[in-house]
């Protein structure tokens, strides 16, 4: 992604609008055939497995998900074993300084919320998202019914007409034409 | 290709396009407050406000103020508390559990049902807080770092993991919420800041042109709406992800849900007394909170479909769908009452046996039966198809159940703790006014939260409707009835499923 | 479109049992059979010696022994511990397939004739169930002991004379006969076998339609289905308070019902997962693809988690309580009884928890069946070994363990019941052709 503030050329893409979910997926997998490079799909709602006909690579979030979730779990046995067996122990309730059974629910939560917070901020983090980020909308109907299949010109050796005959042959809307749009 | 059996009900009505979804819902959030709004929240604000005046009394000169005695040292406070927890179960049941079963009505219903949630887990921490009695020191249920030598929480204590519970339970929750409400802020963001790009402010205008744009133009909106949106652009790459996120938080809030009002079980059940220490009180709590849950979303989704006009959306199916959920689990926590009566006789142990002959038949048996016949009876009206398709019947019983809910709670505690070991120590509970003031801030609080989100955000999740329209709509029925005519799939196996034949 | 994703299946394709499998399943039945008679024979008449040191032995660790003890007891338990295993197994599956009738589900009607063919153990385990309460009761119950009910006597006991209406309801305790327990046992096999046999009826009969749009049948399986989860909704319980819970008699827990359901159900999942996977291999089944088998896979690690949920609840609120009246069941299994049994509770938190936790999470191995198949092993595993704790400490006591009895009876019990779901199995087409959802199956993708 070229940076604008430096002073880098602007990308140019071709954005062609869609108005069915199964036109869009149909339009990438033929362009995909022509051997055009599709940059991105945008869409009002997540569309099965466009992402692999894209050819994005498989997301890690699960196992960014895992490793917080055991960072929860050791967490939480530290904190109990040593606050209860090591800093301070005290019998209570006839039972073991560190009992297994009661450490459970405890260590429970603590996965669960290091797990789920982790894998959110390592979601926004990857998408560059969070409170006050800009968005940059190739279009803004394609967050009401429009999809938005988005090729990047540069990336690609076919010329700006023959993207754009090709996007309207596979359904794009023709009024207003796929246009460009720069970056 | 998802294919759809023509045995399924639409879920969405009134042949509703991508876009009419988007209109339908926004609609509420950019028009002014209706007159119908603005009166709901002003009774909320007066509950809030009068109930406000007996918590500020609470918290000033302590609980002192409730009708407690030295036998009954828990009784309206934890009753409330417990009551409110278990409404907010629904929420996060409907968007985890029913994501994970693929069960595509709850995409209309999920938003406000998870907003309800959260809601519903502030006011009951709100009598956690409380019944403290020193609430400013509230952070001393949590392990930190003290000045007062190596004194830390005792994390074999149930209500040290309540806090635990709760806390990860409200945190989780709201993030669960926020992340599905992104997407559809980004379609107000974006519709607001549409107005903007038609409607540019320019130095040509007439002042009486540039009266007309600007009441056409949302800068507010778009700039908040920005805000919350955290740059939500959509890609697929983003989707994708996205639909990770959701799954794998469903997947935590899942057990994360049943753990909760496990643990706010284990407050009773690890104790020894009778009525409390009982093994079955886990798995019973979760159905009972995921019944009052359900109820109070009934409650609330019936008035909100009725308000904003929302019927194509929360159809007759979705009312059925979920009173049958209410069935299920009225009757799940209907067994285990039986179970534990049972039980008791079963055990030989007379302690038990005297708790549960004295909670039906002794001075509090106006309790029990109001439970008995509000959760295990009344929710068994719902067996008949009238009365489970019926909106006003839906709506009447969602609020029996949530009676029926509170008294449960307050029988388990009130009742299990007035018949002391020493009969010396016998007492009954009697509320004061603060008491019921305090109950009636929760519900100030529980409502202005909810009016102001039922203005202010989408109350139906926009990105997940659009998921499902194209396999749930009315057409969608139709075309799974000409697909299924044609033959479907089988069709090259079996001569029997020619074109024509037999239809 | 559609035409990429036709999915062409065989709709009248049938499971034949070949004599050669039939062969080869009475064959193992036969072995299993040699192993349970010969290792019944040897404990038996070994147990002179073995006694005397197994005895010493409980002495040392204070557990229950001394009072005389008969080793036929551990033989019975055998029989029972599989027949509760395997009727359950059997009654959860159909139970399963109820589910998928009552939630409408869609994905699962592709492989709905496999849990459907479970029904086939029920009379056969109905039988052998009487059959052996007949032979052992005394060994198996501690409760059929009349002089447990003789006010006054040398053995009289309050608490069990409290519970005798439970077992002998109408009639007297010390006549011997349990009336009440028994015509629930026979209550509960009738009644499961019949709310099953509407279901089965019913689909078959939804086979002969000659209009796929006609979903009279499938509407009342749906109705059936629902009066088979009422009745298991009880009989659940019930019968796990009977069988199992009874064993131990002075022992009482309210959990103990939907502790059982959960391991039953989890046991069903797994012999179904096993199922459909060995039918794909045989060559059965060709629709079924990696979603279905997905779907399996989550259902197994989400009920094996409900499992260990219930499971761990019981045992947290006992064991934090610490109350005689309960605490000691947990004791002796722990503990007690010569230390026999504590090996068990920690294998079963590993097999049952565990493993198939950490196995089934990544997205890949719930698509594979060799990991499949590997996991719902080890789940059949942990769960016989879940009904082991259950049944042997109270019966076989301290001359409990594991040898070739146990794997003997193990053996017949699994061959029977594969011979009775096959026979089943093949009586109709695997796939049930008019099932409104087998479109929505056929084109599962997740």
């Amino acid at each position: 992604m070229a940076d604008t503030r430096l002073g880098h050329t602007k990308e140019r893409f071709m954005v062609g609008i869609y108005d069915h979910e199964d036109k869009v997926v149909d339009a990438v997998k033929k362009l995909k055939n022509d051997g055009v490079k599709v940059y991105e799909v945008y869409s009002p709602h997540p569309i099965h497995h466009i992402d692999t006909y894209i050819g994005h690579p498989r997301t890690r979030i699960p196992i960014a998900a895992f490793l917080f979730g055991a960072l929860g779990t050791l967490s939480a046995i530290t904190l109990i074993t040593y606050t209860m067996g090591i800093d301070w122990p005290m019998i209570i309730g006839g039972k073991n300084f560190v009992a297994i059974p009661t450490m459970v629910p405890v260590t429970f939560e603590l996965t669960v919320l290091i797990s789920a917070l982790g894998m959110v901020a390592t979601f926004l983090v990857s998408n560059n998202m969070g409170p006050g980020k800009k968005e940059f909308m190739f279009d803004r109907r394609t967050t009401d019914d429009k999809y938005a299949l988005v090729v990047d010109l540069d990336a690609n050796t076919l010329s700006e007409e023959q993207i754009r005959d090709l996007m309207v042959k596979y359904g794009a809307e023709t009024d207003p034409l796929p246009r460009i749009v720069e970056r | 290709m998802q294919v759809t059996s023509p045995i399924r009900e639409p879920l969405v009505t009134g042949h509703k396009t991508m876009h009419d979804i988007t209109e339908d819902i926004c609609r509420r959030v950019e028009e002014k407050p209706s007159k119908a709004w603005l009166a709901a929240f002003g009774v909320s604000l007066i509950m809030l406000i009068v109930g406000g005046y007996a918590a500020a009394a609470t918290w000033w000169y302590g609980i002192g103020m409730w009708g407690l005695n030295k036998t009954v040292g828990w009784a309206w406070d934890i009753t409330n508390f417990v009551w409110w927890v278990g409404i907010g179960h629904a929420g996060t049941l409907i968007s985890a559990i029913l994501l994970l079963f693929r069960q595509k009505w709850r995409t209309s219903i999920n938003r406000a049902a998870e907003a309800m949630t959260i809601f519903a887990v502030i006011c009951a921490g709100t009598f956690i807080l409380m019944h403290m009695g020193r609430t400013w020191l509230a952070h001393w249920a949590l392990p930190l770092p003290n000045t007062y030598g190596s004194l830390w929480v005792n994390f074999h204590s149930p209500l040290v993991w309540d806090v635990f519970a709760i806390s990860t339970y409200l945190t989780v929750s709201l993030v669960f919420w926020y992340v599905g409400l992104i997407p559809d802020l980004a379609t107000i963001r974006d519709r607001a800041k549409l107005t903007l790009e038609k409607y540019p402010l320019l130095d040509t205008d007439t002042p009486e042109e540039r009266r007309e744009k600007r009441k056409k133009r949302r800068p507010i909106a778009a700039f908040i709406y920005g805000l919350l949106a955290f740059g939500w652009e959509g890609g697929a790459k983003v989707w994708a992800r996205y639909e990770y996120v959701a799954l794998i938080l469903a997947g935590l809030s899942t057990p994360l849900v049943l753990s909760v009002h496990t643990i706010v079980s284990f407050d009773f059940a690890t104790s020894l007394i009778p009525g409390w220490h009982t093994t079955i009180f886990p798995p019973y709590f979760v159905a009972g909170a995921i019944f009052s849950g359900f109820a109070m979303v009934q409650t609330l989704m019936l008035i909100t479909r009725k308000v904003y006009k929302l019927e194509d959306y929360i159809t007759i199916t979705h009312i059925d769908y979920m009173n049958k959920i209410i069935i299920l689990t009225g009757s799940i926590v209907g067994i285990a009452y039986i179970t534990e009566f049972f039980m008791a006789w079963y055990s030989g142990v007379e302690y038990e046996r005297y708790a549960f002959l004295n909670r039906a038949f002794g001075p509090y048996w106006w309790a029990y039966w109001s439970m008995m016949t509000c959760n295990v009876i009344s929710p068994q009206l719902f067996w008949f198809k009238k009365i489970r398709q019926s909106i006003a019947w839906s709506f009447f019983l969602s609020i029996v159940v949530n009676i029926g809910m509170w008294f449960e709670r307050f029988v388990i505690i009130v009742t299990s703790l007035h018949r002391d070991f020493i009969p010396s120590s016998w007492a009954m509970f009697y509320p004061t006014l603060y008491d019921i003031g305090d109950y009636l801030f929760t519900f100030g609080i529980f409502f202005t939260c909810f009016f102001l989100f039922a203005k202010y955000l989408p109350v139906i999740n926009m990105a997940e409707v659009k998921t499902i329209l194209n396999s749930s709509d009315i057409k969608a029925k139709e075309k799974a009835t000409e697909y299924l005519k044609e033959g479907g799939a089988v069709k090259a196996a079996s001569p029997m499923y020619d074109k024509g034949k037999d239809l | 479109m559609a035409a990429e994703h036709t999915v062409t299946v065989d709709v009248n394709e049938k499971y034949t049992l070949t004599a050669a499998t039939q062969k080869k399943i009475w064959l193992w039945l036969a072995v299993g059979l040699i192993l349970f008679i010969a290792g019944a024979f040897w404990f038996v008449t070994g147990f002179g010696s073995e006694a005397a040191h197994g005895a010493g032995h409980a002495a040392e660790h204070g557990g229950g022994g001394g009072e005389h003890f008969n080793p036929m007891a551990r033989v019975w338990a055998n029989l029972w511990l599989n027949s509760v295993f395997f009727v359950g197994i059997a009654v959860a599956g159909v139970f399963f397939l109820a589910t998928q009738y009552a939630a409408k589900a869609g994905w699962s009607a592709i492989i709905k004739r496999v849990p459907e063919a479970f029904g086939g153990f029920l009379p056969v385990g109905g039988v052998i169930m009487l059959v052996v309460y007949f032979l052992g009761h005394h060994d198996l119950f501690h409760w059929t002991h009349t002089g447990l009910y003789e006010k006054g006597g040398p053995e009289f006991d309050a608490i069990i004379n409290g519970k005798a209406p439970f077992f002998y309801w109408p009639l007297s305790p010390e006549g011997g006969f349990p009336f009440f327990w028994l015509l629930r046992l026979v209550l509960y096999f009738a009644l499961w076998y019949w709310g099953y046999t509407m279901i089965r009826k019913a689909s078959l009969a939804e086979d002969q339609l000659q209009n796929r749009l006609d979903f009279r049948y499938y509407d009342k399986q749906v109705v059936w289905s629902i009066v088979f989860i009422v009745i298991f909704a009880v009989t659940s319980s019930t019968s796990a308070w009977d069988w199992l819970l009874s064993i131990d008699t002075h022992w009482f827990s309210t959990m103990f019902g939907w502790y059982v359901f959960a391991s039953w159900f989890v046991s069903a999942l797994a012999v179904i997962t096993l199922a459909v996977v060995y039918l794909k291999e045989q060559g059965y089944l060709k629709a079924v693809n990696e979603n279905h088998l997905h779907d399996l896979g989550k259902f197994m690690f989400a009920f094996s988690i409900f499992w260990t949920y219930v499971w761990f609840c019981q045992f947290l609120l006992i064991y934090y309580a610490n109350i005689p009246e309960e605490i000691f069941y947990f004791k002796e299994r722990l503990h007690g009884l010569g230390g026999v049994y504590s090996p068990v509770m920690i294998i079963l938190a590993i097999i049952n928890f565990a493993f198939p936790f950490l196995f089934l999470m990544p997205r890949d191995s719930k698509r594979h069946p060799i990991f499949l198949k590997i996991t719902a092993f080890a789940i059949l595993v942990g769960h016989y070994l879940d009904f082991y704790l259950m049944v042997m400490p109270g019966t076989a006591k301290q001359y409990g363990g594991f040898g070739l009895m146990e794997i003997g009876a193990i053996i017949v019990f699994a061959s029977l019941f594969v011979w009775l779901f096959y026979r089943t199995l093949s009586k109709a087409p695997l796939i049930a052709k008019n099932h409104p959802m087998l479109e929505e199956s056929l084109h599962h993708s997740i």
